[in-house]
């Protein structure tokens, strides 16, 4: 009974310190940036097979000829709630130009991603997928969340980016859309 | 004459703006009273800011902890950690385990990551709860493109409520070390 009483008052001071923190003036949150960086020699994208929030195996190697952003986050990691709306602008902006937005949720059950997913600006309408297990992280070599890869139309990592983002900044839009007007191979 | 008080300017403003580059600021959260110390050295951002007990706690309760799971790390005097490349001379690599803290006239890392899983985990914390954990914390290793890449994330620098240290972050690009430090860090009371 206590311990319930002692976990309620620390679910209240969470709710307080988001509140806080989701008042905070911008200027005193680190800033989302607008910069891919473009990858060395881009390397073939490793395998990725996940199931998204309808319980659907998704595999990028059927995705090839497009080119994909690959998003990986957490509901509890700041920087991610911060650029998920941009996401999905970014989603809305380049759909119909042969672009496909993945967001590669770790550690976090279905129903804790669904809740998150009702509290935010511009809810993704692009596939979530779910890794429960985080191995997905080692395949990427991510080394910290959120990490952002692009992957071109030829299966390969042609852009990185690791920290928060405005994906829906001009100049990512334009880095993005041009990886699609590349030829294939 | 004019020529010379301008040039005379200029030289004081460059110097002013190469003093500023190397200026810690101390800043605090109207709201929390909260502290943040920042510094810009060689194109890198580093700043820390300090994170409440009670905060680290309602955090990781709410990430599938018990309270007495958690107490421990959450009493370690954990920071908000910031290090972002901003333009430094090129790609900025980092080892987590090659920083200092200097306290009471010795130096030494940052609470190791995998020393506190391994409590955990003999803690019997849950699967998700401890990747949460491991995912939360600043990274061990990591590099940044110039141009804005960065992470936050947290640390426990391992001393009690209200202590003061200086840190230093290390990183190298190229093979070219470089450092920043923050002087007179003050845990959270």
């Amino acid at each position: 009974m206590q311990s319930k009483m002692l976990c309620g008052a620390y679910g209240v001071c969470l709710f307080v310190f988001l509140l806080v923190v989701a008042n905070s003036r911008a200027a005193d949150l680190p800033p989302l940036t607008h910069n891919l960086a473009a990858v060395e020699n881009p390397p073939a994208a490793p395998p990725l097979r996940l199931k998204n929030m309808d319980d659907e195996i998704v595999d990028i190697k059927d995705m090839r000829g497009q080119v994909i952003v690959l998003n990986f986050w957490a509901t509890w990691c700041p920087p991610c709630r911060r650029e998920m709306s941009s996401l999905e602008r970014l989603h809305l902006a380049t759909a119909d130009k042969g672009v496909l937005i993945l967001a590669v949720n770790i550690g976090e059950d279905e129903e804790t991603v669904f809740s998150f997913m009702g509290v935010i600006d511009a809810a993704p309408t692009f596939p979530v997928l779910l890794d429960p297990d985080s191995h997905s992280l080692e395949q990427w070599k991510v080394q910290g969340l959120p990490t952002t890869y692009i992957i071109d139309q030829n299966g390969r990592v042609a852009y990185r980016a690791v920290g928060g983002r405005e994906f829906d900044h001009p100049d990512i839009i334009k880095q993005v859309v041009g990886l699609h007007k590349k030829p294939q191979n | 004459m004019k020529q010379k008080a301008f040039i005379v300017v200029l030289i004081g403003l460059m110097q002013f703006f190469c003093l500023a580059e190397a200026t810690q600021t101390r800043k605090e959260d109207p709201d929390t009273g909260l502290a943040t110390w920042e510094t810009h050295a060689d194109g890198v951002t580093f700043s820390l800011t300090q994170i409440l007990q009670d905060q680290a706690r309602a955090f990781y309760v709410n990430r599938g902890f018990t309270l007495d799971q958690i107490e421990s790390y959450a009493t370690s005097c954990v920071f908000m950690t910031v290090v972002r490349n901003d333009d430094a001379p090129g790609r900025i690599h980092f080892i987590r385990s090659n920083w200092s803290i200097l306290t009471g006239g010795k130096s030494r890392p940052p609470e190791p990551v995998s020393a506190w899983i391994q409590r955990l985990k003999e803690n019997n914390v849950t699967k998700s709860a401890l990747i949460a954990f491991r995912w939360a914390q600043f990274p061990l290793e990591q590099e940044y493109e110039p141009g804005g890449d960065w992470n936050q994330g947290m640390i426990s620098v391992g001393l009690s409520a209200g202590s003061q240290f200086d840190i230093i972050a290390r990183w190298d690009v190229n093979g070219k070390p470089y450092e920043a430090k923050l002087e007179e860090v003050r845990c959270a009371k």
